[in-house]
């Protein structure tokens, strides 16, 4: 590596994730999207079977085809045995089943269950609220915990800006479907209105009245009306919603930061390592994922840009000659990119404690078997049955 | 709909899966437009700040600024969209700090489904549509970093559904307006970003159809980071067969790069992978030519040890070459 310069992330090596999948019960891959988050929580879920523990991977939009690896055929809620893998299910969630599930468990009889489900906001509601798939991923977890069937849960989150999120995410939830201020102007909370309508000197009736001038009549009825409906639930979904979170900040969970040596992928890294260190969520460490293999040491004596001299002189050559140039132009144009990846992950480091920085070369072929997935786990957690084929 | 007519719409929704380089190419095709003389305004929607680094300037906020000659950046989120909406309908100064200022913009953006998108490309149209004093448009191009391609259909029906669910009042009429411009095929181009993989492809197929399901005209979908042709065919011969590592060796080293017979086959271990990634690229980009009916600008690969305004100035250059 001497060649190319130095090796910006050497301080933060410390191992790969075996511990980690060896012993947490439950493992939460988080990221920016495109990145390899499902591959890589298939991976980890694949170390942890393969050590003889009973383990579930559960993705939110998995690619077709590494759903089909995993045996994921049909939209179904239930947990399936991925094919040729002892002790290991994989299953997808299914976000507007997990929220009909939560209305069903909260609601305080069936009838006010089915009035909420045939809201016309709630069909929209639970797809484009901000914070809903997060809330649902961690709510389905929750209950997966709670069954006690698995030793091992894994866990890939949306692949959203605010992915971690997740973790205010009940509480964002709760608090937007308590809605203080839109009970305010909606009727439920009438007496309250009128208190803060004078404290704040503006009566609700205007904002009423400005509100439906944009909106349009009508919908804001329909509105009030679906959370009336949800009156009396906030307890249970808050109860809920702290244990969730208690439940993760646990000793036996373990956070999982995916990123691909990409600047705008690692600038959410650093902002999930950033959020994790500040809420205090059990961090197993940063996997940078797809870099440029860095070149072999037979070939660390030879720097870029003697390669790049090289290749020019040999560029009009005969054929032979033109064909050494090009391998050395390669050559040349893989270090520099491998020094860019590597300086992009040192530079989004600066300032972040992550336990350690897990490296994992771009394989070939693309990943989408469990072969495939073997082979990544040789980087990720050092198990594997095949041997480590990463592309030199 | 070809290359060289894409920078004439008025409009280019530029979308793409996480990790492809959208952003990176939004800021190009913006570069290329103010480069050929068109009034540009580059739009930020997501927050995310990417551009500032890309053209070496302060945070991008809700007032545009020239960045380039001719060149505008701007950063454009919901809050600010509906305050400026409501001043400019109601001169609602004093509601909309009010507003602005409280839990009801929770309300207006997040729980009336889509209000935010419909704020965004609201003002995305105000933009398009803003003519200055003298009559003419103030942008002649705007190039918007839109959301990924799993959210871009929720993102651009947001208005057509807010119709729907809206029954009168003026949202109704703005979102109306909105859904005029996007499904208007001279005025916007929705202009995928893809890598030659299989499952950016893949994503890039399916976004492609719900785009024109939609009525969203379809543009070139660019293909970014593609690998460059090293070899001619003859050279190509010779590593195959004939050229053994020794050989490699000495003619490296006579020409100044120090190479043992190992290192030399480090080399070809290198060129074969490569070969196998060129490969797949080739097949992927057959897959995307067969069943998508676009034109494909292809980005080369950038190796460089920084990726920054020169890269980008770089890009632009190319996109100015192939829409010529």
């Amino acid at each position: 590596m001497s060649a190319i310069g130095g090796d910006p992330l050497a301080r933060w090596r410390d191992g790969d994730l075996s511990e980690v999948v060896a012993q947490a019960s439950i493992i939460v891959c988080t990221g920016a999207g495109g990145v390899g988050k499902t591959t890589l929580a298939a991976t980890l879920a694949l170390g942890a079977a393969a050590r003889g523990r009973k383990t579930v991977v559960l993705t939110i939009d998995p690619a077709r085809r590494l759903a089909q690896s995993l045996g994921l055929t049909a939209m179904t809620e239930e947990a399936s045995p991925v094919p040729g893998v002892e002790g290991l299910d994989a299953m997808m969630l299914d976000m507007k089943r997990t929220f009909d599930a939560l209305v069903d468990r909260h609601a305080p009889e069936p009838e006010r269950a089915e009035r909420i489900k045939s809201n016309r906001f709630y069909q929209q509601l639970t797809s484009s609220l901000a914070g809903t798939q997060e809330y649902m991923a961690m709510e389905k977890l929750y209950e997966l915990h709670e069954r006690g069937d698995y030793d091992c849960i894994v866990i890939d989150t949306p692949p959203t800006r605010s992915a971690l999120d997740f973790l205010d995410a009940p509480k964002r939830l709760t608090d937007f479907l308590e809605g203080r201020f839109l009970r305010l102007f909606l009727g439920t909370g009438m007496r309250a209105s009128k208190q803060v309508g004078r404290a704040v000197g503006w009566g609700s009736g205007i904002f009423m009245r400005a509100a439906s001038r944009i909106t349009g009549a009508g919908v804001l009825e329909d509105l009030g009306e679906f959370f009336q409906s949800f009156e009396g639930m906030y307890e249970g979904f808050k109860a809920r919603a702290s244990e969730v979170y208690r439940l993760l900040a646990s000793p036996g969970s373990a956070f999982v930061v995916v990123a691909s040596p990409e600047p705008p992928a690692l600038r959410e890294a650093r902002y999930f390592l950033h959020r994790l260190e500040q809420d205090g969520m059990p961090t197993a460490g940063l996997v940078v994922n797809r870099l440029t293999p860095p070149p072999p040491p037979s070939l660390a004596a030879l720097t870029t840009q003697q390669a790049r001299e090289a290749a020019a002189s040999l560029a009009d050559g005969d054929d032979d000659d033109r064909a050494v140039a090009a391998l050395l132009r390669l050559h040349a144009d893989r270090a520099e990119l491998t020094v860019r990846e590597r300086r992009a992950v040192a530079a989004a480091l600066q300032g972040t404690t992550p336990r350690r920085v897990v490296e994992v070369p771009r394989l070939r072929p693309e990943v989408h078997d469990v072969e495939a997935l073997r082979e990544v786990g040789t980087h990720v957690h050092g198990t594997a049955d095949a041997d480590a084929a990463a592309e030199v | 709909m070809t290359l060289p007519t894409m920078l004439d719409h008025r409009l280019l929704v530029v979308t793409g899966k996480g990790g492809v380089g959208k952003s990176t190419t939004a800021a190009a095709l913006a570069l290329a437009g103010a480069r050929t003389g068109r009034r540009t305004a580059l739009v930020e929607v997501e927050g995310r700040q990417t551009f500032p680094s890309l053209f070496d300037t302060p945070a991008w906020d809700f007032e545009e600024r020239e960045v380039r000659p001719g060149l505008f950046g701007v950063s454009i989120d919901a809050e600010d969209s509906l305050q400026e909406y409501l001043e400019l309908f109601y001169g609602a100064k004093r509601l909309s700090r009010f507003v602005v200022g409280s839990t009801a913009v929770e309300f207006a953006t997040t729980a009336a489904p889509g209000i935010k998108d419909v704020l965004l490309i609201g003002k995305v149209k105000e933009m398009e549509r803003r003519r200055d004093a003298d009559g003419r448009f103030t942008y002649d191009l705007i190039v918007l970093d839109a959301p990924p391609t799993g959210r871009i259909v929720g993102f651009l029906s947001a208005p057509e559904a807010t119709v729907e669910l809206v029954n009168m009042g003026p949202i109704r009429q703005q979102a109306r307006s909105v859904v005029d411009m996007i499904t208007d095929q001279a005025r916007t181009l929705a202009v995928p970003v893809t890598v030659l993989e299989d499952l950016p492809v893949t994503e890039t197929l399916e976004g492609a159809a719900a785009l024109r399901e939609l009525g969203v005209a379809l543009g070139p979908v660019v293909v970014n980071r593609v690998l460059p042709t090293r070899l001619d065919a003859a050279a190509q011969a010779r590593l195959q067969d004939g050229l053994t590592p020794q050989a490699i060796a000495r003619r490296a080293t006579d020409a100044g790069a120090p190479l043992e017979a190992q290192g030399a086959e480090a080399l070809l271990a290198q060129a074969e992978a490569e070969a196998a990634r060129v490969a797949l690229q080739v097949e992927l980009r057959e897959r995307l030519r067969a069943d998508l009916d676009a034109p494909l600008l292809e980005l080369p690969e950038h190796y460089a040890e920084s990726f920054g305004p020169a890269e980008i100035s770089a890009l632009a250059g190319t996109i100015e070459e192939l829409v010529r």
